[in-house]
């Protein structure tokens, strides 16, 4: 590889070994496809244990999962941060954007128990936005559809307005939004690693 | 108007391979730029040094989960370096 380079060929070299280096991002699937099952599995629990009057005003499994949730997101991103090969600065950005969400989500969720005020249109709204922004960062179109999926989600929540509905739709969303494009990525992933 | 002349550091196949893959990023380890230009071990190493000489790279040693770790990052006179070959190439085409 140390070949005489025409103009042509160092600019060709320059653009295929930029764009590869841009595509080099952390691993981010094993989180969506984590938090994906995980707030699931709380929306259907707080559906199931709802009790008529304020059954949406129970915040414990969202609690349990988020708890669940961060624990292991931790322990998976200390793992991976051992075996990270490259720093993209584009990493420090998508994780500043999901800290924020998350502090944001956090804030949501304990003003709606507080206030026992069902927060599932704000929050599915809210995850369309890290959803989207994460999608384009690293140009992988199925989570910006799944971004977008997330607040057609939001609105036809607010327009059917019933609880049935809205555990439908969150679910859907989630594995529209998270689980399929979470599966995709890995993919994308694996592939990328391979090569 | 002449052309500007192309620095003979980066004006190599690998050694540019090498800058144009930090450029993009804050920084990488061997194993991902080995990869990533396809080189040998040897080859990479000779031409790391080479950057290094230059003031193009630093070069960090070091270990990670028990096991020795070469980790790669341009220098502020790598990236100008860098940005001055790309105008002077352009300049070649136009």
């Amino acid at each position: 590889m140390n070949t005489e380079l025409s103009p042509q060929e160092s600019l060709r070299l320059i653009e295929g070994m930029i764009g590869q280096a841009r595509r080099s991002f952390s691993r981010m699937s094993f989180y969506f496809l984590l938090w994906g099952v995980l707030l699931i599995a709380a929306m259907v629990v707080t559906y199931l244990l709802r009790d008529g009057s304020e059954g949406w005003q129970n915040g414990a499994a969202w609690g349990i999962a988020g708890a669940l949730g961060g624990i292991l997101s931790s322990i998976h991103g200390a793992r991976e941060s051992r075996r990270e090969r490259v720093l993209n600065p584009m990493d420090g950005t998508i994780t500043a954007l999901w800290g924020s969400f998350v502090i944001t989500m956090v804030l949501l969720i304990a003003f709606s128990v507080v206030n026992r005020v069902d927060a599932t249109v704000a929050i599915t709204l809210l995850t369309g936005l890290p959803t989207f922004l994460t999608g384009r960062i690293m140009r992988f179109v199925p989570l910006q559809v799944g971004g977008v999926l997330f607040w057609m989600a939001g609105v036809a929540m607010l327009v059917l307005n019933a609880p049935l509905a809205t555990l439908v739709l969150y679910c859907a969303s989630m594995v529209m939004g998270y689980i399929i494009p979470g599966i995709l990525l890995k993919r994308y992933e694996d592939g990328l690693r391979a090569a | 108007m002449g052309f500007a002349p192309l620095d003979p550091v980066l004006h190599n196949q690998l050694r540019l391979a090498v800058v144009s893959l930090l450029i993009a990023v804050d920084e990488a380890d061997f194993t991902y730029l080995l990869e990533r230009t396809g080189a040998t071990r040897g080859n990479l190493s000779v031409q790391l040094t080479k950057l290094k000489e230059a003031g193009y790279l630093e070069i960090t040693k070091g270990y990670k989960d028990n096991y020795p770790n070469t980790r790669c990052r341009l220098t502020k006179a790598g990236i100008k370096a860098f940005e001055r070959y790309v105008k002077a190439i352009k300049g070649y085409l136009q």
